[in-house]
């Protein structure tokens, strides 16, 4: 099968900065595919030139087997979802979504109809003759998004479309993205720095870090298998060991990183023995920090709350576990 | 009120270690009372803000105004020529009925519309270039470049028209080898050099309008399928639309009642700025002159009452 998208030694420069390293990316077509990354890891640019904004440097951008590289935005069968949104202030909702098939030259009666189907899709129907500056963030969200997918575009390519959301409505928006995704059946494209966004959402996620891709996989495979210290510590948290500690704990005498959540306590049994440095209560759990003995290292284990009745307690003993399945090794760093 | 700071050699018999003179103390103590007392009474404090400019706008501006418009009503005496409180509305009738005063408006609008035009034809690639295409450096440079004009003196501007236009100058210079020639000291002069005067003023609110026009909106556009001209008629203009009336208002109600460039340059162009100048000097009927001045006011009021409804006025 073609990919949707194909980049092949994609380089892009900005003066002295290397924004996009020699990338090689195929995704799929159908896919929810995030780029994940801190900022100026060369995410957002690389949707940018898929988007046609940025030219590369070298290297080619294909959509769908036709090489696109040197096409204007405007000839490109993808759309974008801004992070501002970038609305158009002087037009009305309805006039936003339609704006792009009027360009294309679709009648009137046409143009409505699949506007108000776009805009009954994200659950914005009625509010057709408002102006943008009348709508609050996670509508203009919406409106971006039905004036994105009402040309019915090959790729959806969305930068940080939640960034400027607030928690609860983000979480929200990420479900009805996801059944946005499944109807539509297009490839998305999504930019976040955010982690839990790009787990929840994703079939693929690309971990950026400097330019590059570090680590491509399922949500699965990267947070279980983070391949070096960046993505352990970027992708959701991890205990880092040194070789010794790791091998105090019964795992190979390796780097590793080690899921807080994987991690067992227990008052006796086998494990490493350790004291109870810190307890911090999150709600759902306790985040519980062990000094291990004798090692010059401490551990993170998570453990849910259940009630009152069991409590650990600062200088607590505890014997520390970790299973070696549930222990990722980490390749050695560059120097 | 004297305030002598606390850490600065006070004067000479206040040696180190002396008290903090009385009147310092006092000073502050004053300053502290009124306002605890000030804080609570908005009004009181609105009030104590805003009258010396209210004042100031009222008399100077609007009555002064008001009294140039109330002498349209009023005669000049024959033989003395003093202005004579009598009521009469012989001045305005005359203005708005005889031939020549419409002949000098039409043309003075004609003038005034036409370099508005070309102002806005001229600033509006200029002011984009500023805005969107040149980079931060190039864009500061020709900010100061467009605003520089503006400290020369007016007249030293006209004048250096003049010789640009005179029969022996650069434009003669110029154009001779091609067959052409000076347009000399008229109508084409006038507005050649109105245009030349007024364009800062028309260049500077289109450059802040095309600034305001995120670059996020113009990729957008070319996202869902517009090419540059279609963006430039679908997003830019509508959006910039505001800062050209803007513009236009500078250029337009300048030049309606600009006379000085007229009789530098416009050769026997009679404007209304220059029939207004001729009763108040020459002629010497305050009167009429006034009553003159009603149509550039009338008319400037009309296109303001016009624009209004494209919400120019906020951007300005």
């Amino acid at each position: 099968m073609e990919s949707a998208i194909r980049l092949r030694g994609l380089h892009k420069r900005f003066g002295d900065t290397i924004a996009v390293a020699d990338l090689d990316l195929d995704i799929e077509p159908g896919e929810f595919f995030s780029m994940l990354g801190p900022s100026g890891s060369g995410k957002t640019t690389v949707l940018r030139i898929i988007a046609g904004f940025e030219q590369p440097t070298r290297g080619t951008v294909s959509l769908f087997g036709a090489d696109v590289t040197r096409l204007a935005p405007f000839d490109r069968p993808v759309n974008t979802v801004f992070q501002d949104y970038a609305l158009f202030p002087h037009l009305s909702v309805i006039a936003n979504v339609e704006y792009g098939l009027r360009v294309a030259g679709v009648g009137r009666r046409e143009r409505r109809a699949k506007a108000e189907e776009a805009l009954g899709a994200v659950r914005l129907a009625g509010l057709e003759d408002r102006r943008p500056h009348e709508l609050s963030g996670g509508q203009r969200q919406r409106v971006a998004l039905a004036r994105a997918i009402v040309l019915r575009p090959q790729a959806l390519l969305l930068d940080e479309p939640l960034g400027a959301l607030d928690l609860k409505l983000r979480e929200q928006m990420q479900v009805e993205l996801k059944e946005l995704q499944r109807s539509l059946g297009i490839t998305f494209v999504f930019v976040t720095h955010d982690q839990d966004e790009a787990l929840t959402l994703s079939d693929r996620v690309a971990v950026f870090d400097a330019g590059e891709v570090v680590q491509l996989g399922t949500p699965r495979e990267v947070y279980d298998h983070p391949r070096n210290r960046f993505i352990a510590s970027f992708v959701g948290s991890s205990t880092l060991l040194e070789p010794d500690v790791a091998a105090a704990l019964g795992l190979a005498r390796a780097p590793m990183a080690v899921r807080p959540e994987r991690v067992t306590l227990a008052d006796s049994g086998p494990g490493a023995p350790g004291t109870i440095a810190e307890v911090i209560y999150t709600g759902p759990e306790h985040r519980i920090v062990v000094d291990l003995d004798g090692l010059d290292a401490r551990i993170t284990a998570l453990e849910p709350n259940i009630g009152a009745h069991h409590r650990r307690e600062r200088g607590d003993r505890v014997m520390v576990g970790v299973e070696p399945a549930a222990a990722a090794p980490l390749e050695p760093e560059a120097a | 009120m004297r305030i002598v700071p606390a850490s600065a050699p006070g004067p000479a018999p206040l040696g180190p270690g002396a008290p903090i003179p009385a009147s310092s103390r006092e000073g502050s103590m004053t300053t502290q009372r009124l306002s605890a007392y000030l804080a609570p009474r908005r009004r009181l404090r609105l009030a104590g803000l805003l009258t010396a400019p209210v004042l100031w706008l009222g008399l100077v501006y609007i009555v002064a105004l008001a009294a140039l418009l109330v002498t349209a009503f009023w005669t000049v005496n024959e033989l003395t020529g003093q202005v004579q409180i009598e009521w009469t509305t012989e001045n305005v009738v005359e203005v708005f009925t005889e031939a020549l005063y419409r002949t000098v408006t039409l043309r003075t609008l004609g003038i005034a519309l036409l370099v508005t035009l070309i102002d806005i034809a001229v600033a509006v690639p200029v002011a984009f270039f500023m805005a969107k295409v040149a980079g931060t450096r190039l864009r500061h440079l020709l900010v100061v470049a467009v605003l520089a004009p503006l400290w020369a003196s007016y007249l030293v501007k006209v004048y250096a028209w003049r010789a640009l236009l005179s029969s022996d100058g650069l434009i003669e210079w110029a154009a001779s080898p091609f067959g052409g020639s000076t347009p000399g000291y008229g109508i084409v002069g006038v507005v050649l050099t109105l245009s030349y005067l007024w364009l800062p003023y028309v260049i500077m609110p289109i450059y802040a309008g095309f600034d305001r026009v995120p670059d996020r909106l113009l990729e957008a556009s070319a996202d869902l399928g517009a090419k540059g001209w279609r963006t430039l008629v679908s997003v830019v203009l509508p959006m910039i639309w505001p800062a050209i009336i803007a513009g236009s208002i500078f250029a337009f109600s300048l030049s309606l009642g600009d006379y000085i460039t007229t009789k530098i340059v416009g050769g026997a162009t009679q404007m209304i700025g220059t029939l207004v100048y001729t009763n108040v000097g020459a002629a010497n009927n305050l009167p009429l002159a006034a009553a003159i001045s009603l149509i550039p006011i009338g008319i400037i009021l009309i296109y303001l009452a016009a624009v209004r409804r494209t919400g120019a006025l906020r951007s300005l």
